[in-house]
């Protein structure tokens, strides 16, 4: 394609593009997305490729490959248009149906529909499942409906528009307000208003100044960048392009976790696109302004995802976070002015230029505006990613969207911000979700993470995990990190493990209150929050393992038995046989009996049981 | 120049000094330990917390890096800095607990002992200031040690745990360890230094007088290559330590004085 050279150009390329659209054209929709190829999608594409091109020329039938619809845990997810028919777990002998009724025929394959399990009523589009209805989608709007590696895609949807809009009569400074207007704050953890960090950034002094895009994403089970990035790049090309021109950056860097090939092979593409276009490069859209973006692979370690351990990563040093009380905004690629952000705080960016910052303020709370995407994991029916206004209440995502706790459970709490976030319990389950209130109960929004966890979940455990998981990621330059999180670590060790003494909650609590105050980079200083928000809602549960050695989630080994229901038991000898210490012993059709001195809890005799006559006691 | 008030005591710093210049300027102890003034302040022990009073708001900030930009308020000796300092040196002692240099900080600084165990390995007492790594990159040039691994598991290290070839054996690392982790081995039967843990070693120079032991050869390499002085003339003066070095040139003075009565 051609460079564009102005904006009357790049809305007749859109029209002419939008025109070459037959609304006869049968598409039919593959998600690729990471969760779905998992399950076999990509082979489900390649058989319907064969299948449209063997269909011959009457009728003209698309496979798309398209980014991640958030519905993972229902993959392989395909899409047919017209009629926006969604079928979900597509398996390959599915295709031939799929493409003879559906595809040529015009007919809904039942089997293949979402059911709602509450009501037992079949979905034959998105709108009707109650996954996707609750739903807002600004950030994953398109995700899902145009294929990512297609720029003319993007551009039928509108891309590009805002740009073309700000260097057509839009000052940096008139940007920098209707960002402000929208109320953004940033989505990478700490929720810094958006235009204000653009605005230290553009009036710092120097000459050469540098925008990033932070695509680390290092939380266990996060995956909303990674599905940004991967299901339309262009989307975060095209708010870093007028972050830039706000601030006055001629270069961008965009820093993505090593773990992401896709991402990465989708963004460049989207580059060379965009590149050639004339959207990003010299003098784009013959306004006079000059940008670039180049992509660099991830350091590896969650730690780099911290501002200052990506730049010196960027500049070729170790991924650790540096000491500094001078901004990055002032000071920071290369000593130079750099703004960084979040992929999917640039992502909202196209959005609120397109449709102003009073329409963003207008969704959302008093203190945090637009959505947030959020990575719905654990123990909920409906698993994935959604993205819901702010304020939505925790009870909202997680019984409607969610669809409630798994086999029926109880809920007991739901885990956000990552692993330095922090756990709230049922009596919080009406808060409302933004900013200020999840940092009010002592979690926090962090990039978005969301675990919810049923009955079953043994709280401390809970903290051991999550600090245990900062304590491998903990670079360990500083002194209340490295030797802090390992003493706290060794405390809870030994109190899930039964050795609790009484005095070890409130050890645990003066060093969080040490770690808070006193650790170089917001690794330290928060990962003390699993610990503070467990002992604040669950203090019973931690005073029961330290005083009366029970876990009452029977979770912690060393704390509970495993131990034979004779009424139960009929004797059947399962147990025994799968015992991998023979510590089970019993006659045929007699009751049998656990060893406790052999027993080493591996727990394989309770799931094998076929009559559940093994009980935790 | 702004004006920094230390505990009530005020003292005005150059635009750009830390709140440790300035509190030194003063006569204010604030303990450091990865702090020394020929290199890059990394901020890394975080045992200079001090508090800043900024309108209302306070903060701990370390005094070693904290940049003085306009007039600011500092309490060393407020409740939340001394408990903060406590707390970090509670846990270097629970760290290197043999070690006596930490133990007489710690007690200048009123910490007795700590409440907890020994739960992280340290290399001989090693509490990772990073003041070793610093001198041999920025003052001596050498890069020859550096840290390995991350967090409870991190060490100072030559790459791949190897003797170093880049090291001159020049013992600047040896000499800013705070809590003298770093050794200097002579071994006399072979005529070199080791540098313990890290296994480099070099060739010592002697004196070709008295038989005196000198710099390592590298060192004196290196420091050729720094002075200008031509190779000849610095050989005839390297080859002798100083005592002889001067004996010689009184001698050659004595030599002159005499001649020319
Ligand atoms: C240990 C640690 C890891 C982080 N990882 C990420 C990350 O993976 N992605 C991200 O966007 N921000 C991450 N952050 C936050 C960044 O430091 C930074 O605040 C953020 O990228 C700024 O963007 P925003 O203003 O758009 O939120 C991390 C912070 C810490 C302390
Ligand atoms: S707080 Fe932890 S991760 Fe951050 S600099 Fe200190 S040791 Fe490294
Ligand atoms: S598997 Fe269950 S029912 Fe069978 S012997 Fe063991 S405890 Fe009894
Ligand atoms: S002795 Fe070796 S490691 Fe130590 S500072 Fe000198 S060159 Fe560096
Ligand atoms: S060896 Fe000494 S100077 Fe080097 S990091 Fe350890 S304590 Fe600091
Ligand atoms: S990967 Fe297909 S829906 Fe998420
Ligand atoms: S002396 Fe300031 S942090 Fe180490």
């Amino acid at each position: 394609m051609k460079a564009i050279k102005s904006q009357a150009e790049l809305e007749s390329l859109r029209k002419k593009l939008s025109k070459k659209l037959n609304p006869k054209v049968k598409i039919v929709r593959v998600c690729i997305g990471t969760g779905c190829a998992a399950k076999g999608s990509k082979r489900l594409y390649e058989l319907l490729c064969e299948a449209a091109k063997e269909a011959g020329e009457n009728i003209k039938v698309e496979a798309k490959c398209v980014g991640c619809h958030g519905f993972c845990e229902r993959g392989p997810i395909i899409v047919i248009q017209p009629g926006n028919i969604i079928y979900q777990r597509v398996e390959e002998p599915d295709v031939g149906e799929i493409f003879r009724e559906t595809v040529l025929g015009g007919r809904v394959v039942e089997r293949l529909l979402y059911e709602d399990p509450k009501s037992g009523k079949k979905a034959k589009t998105e709108e009707e499942i109650p996954f996707y209805r609750a739903q807002q989608r600004i950030v994953l709007a398109e995700n899902g409906r145009i294929d990512p590696t297609s720029i003319e895609d993007y551009l039928i949807a509108g891309g590009y528009g805002a740009l073309s809009k700000v260097l057509n009569g839009m000052s940096p400074d008139e940007i920098i307000k209707e960002v402000e207007l929208a109320g953004l704050r940033g989505r990478g953890g700490g929720g810094f208003p958006t235009a204000r960090k653009w605005r230290s950034c553009r009036e710092a002094e120097g000459s050469d100044k540098y925008v990033i895009c932070n695509g680390d994403e290092g939380d266990p089970g996060a995956f909303m960048d990674r599905s940004i990035m991967e299901g339309n790049p262009h989307s975060v090309l095209e708010g870093m392009i007028i972050g830039a021109y706000a601030i006055g950056a001629s270069q961008g860097y965009i820093y993505v976790r090593n773990e992401y090939p896709l991402a990465v092979e989708h963004l460049r593409k989207a580059i060379s696109q965009a590149r050639e276009l004339g959207l990003l490069g010299e003098n784009i859209l013959d306004s006079g302004f000059s940008f670039d973006i180049r992509i660099n692979r991830g350091g590896g370690a969650f730690v780099c995802g911290e501002s200052t351990a990506l730049m010196a990563s960027l500049e070729g040093r170790a991924g650790e976070p540096r000491a500094k009380y001078v901004h990055t905004v002032e000071k920071g690629l290369n000593e130079k002015p750099t703004n960084l952000n979040n992929v999917e705080t640039w992502t909202n960016i196209p959005a609120i230029i397109n449709r102003g910052g009073k329409w963003f303020a207008s969704i959302g709370t008093e203190g945090s505006k637009g959505t947030k995407v959020f990575s719905l994991v654990g123990k909920v029916v409906n698993t994935g990613l959604v993205e819901v206004p702010m304020g939505m209440t925790l009870r909202q995502i997680v019984e409607e969207i969610g669809g409630g706790v798994k086999e029926g459970k109880k809920f007991k709490a739901v885990q956000t911000g990552g692993p330095s976030g922090g756990c709230i319990p049922a009596k919080h389950l009406d808060a409302r979700v933004d900013f200020d209130e999840l940092t009010k109960l002592g979690s926090m929004m962090g990039s978005g993470g969301m675990i919810v966890m049923d009955e079953d979940t043994c709280m401390v455990n809970v903290a051991h995990y999550f600090l245990n998981f900062l304590k491998e990621e903990s670079c360990g330059k500083c002194t209340p990190c490295r030797e802090g999180i390992a003493q706290m670590l060794y405390i809870l060790d030994r109190i899930t493990r039964g050795e609790g003494e009484s005095g070890d909650i409130e050890k645990l609590e003066t060093l969080a209150g040490l770690l808070d105050e006193t650790a170089l980079c917001a690794l330290g200083t928060t990962a003390a929050n699993p610990i503070l928000s467990t002992i604040r809602y669950f203090r019973d549960e931690y005073k029961e393992h330290i005083a009366e050695n029970r876990c009452p989630a029977k979770v912690c080994r060393n704390l509970f038995l495993y131990e034979i229901n004779a009424e139960v038991c009929t004797g059947c000898g399962i147990c025994k046989k799968n015992c991998p210490e023979i510590a089970i012993t019993g006659e045929r059709r007699e009751p049998h009996v656990i060893d406790q001195e052999k027993c080493t809890k591996c727990g394989t005799c309770f799931e094998k049981c076929p009559f559940t006559a093994i009980m935790k006691v | 120049m702004p004006t920094v008030t230390i505990d009530g005591v005020v003292v005005k710093v150059e635009e750009g000094s830390t709140i440790l210049d300035a509190a030194r300027e003063t006569g204010i102890w604030i303990p450091t330990l990865c702090y020394n003034p020929s290199v890059s302040a990394p901020a890394v022990c975080r045992l200079c917390m001090v508090e800043l009073e900024r309108g209302k708001r306070k903060q701990l900030v370390t005094a070693c890096n904290y940049p003085v930009r306009s007039d600011i308020k500092v309490s060393v000796s407020s409740k939340r800095a001394v408990r903060a300092r406590r707390g970090v040196m509670e846990l270097l002692l629970a760290r290197a607990p043999e070690s006596e240099e930490l133990k007489e900080l710690a007690a200048r600084m009123g910490v007795e002992g700590t409440p907890y165990p020994k739960v992280t390995e340290s290399q001989r007492n090693c509490i990772l200031c990073g003041l070793c790594t610093s001198v041999c990159e920025e003052v001596i040039g050498c890069s020859a040690i550096g840290f390995a691994g991350r967090g409870v598991d991190r060490a100072v290290a030559t790459p791949f745990r190897l003797a170093s070839d880049e090291c001159i054996a020049c013992g600047a690392c040896a000499v800013v360890c705070p809590v003298g982790t770093i050794q200097l081995r002579i071994h006399e039967d072979t005529g070199e230094v080791e540098i313990s843990p890290f296994k480099s070693r070099a060739k010592l120079l002697f004196c070709e007088e008295c038989g005196r032991r000198m710099v390592t050869e590298p060192l004196a390499k290196q420091i050729l290559s720094k002075v200008k002085i031509d190779w000849e003339e610095f050989r005839e003066r390297a080859r002798l330590c100083p005592e002889c070095r001067r004996k010689k040139t009184a001698e050659a003075l004595g030599l002159i004085a005499s001649k020319s009565h």
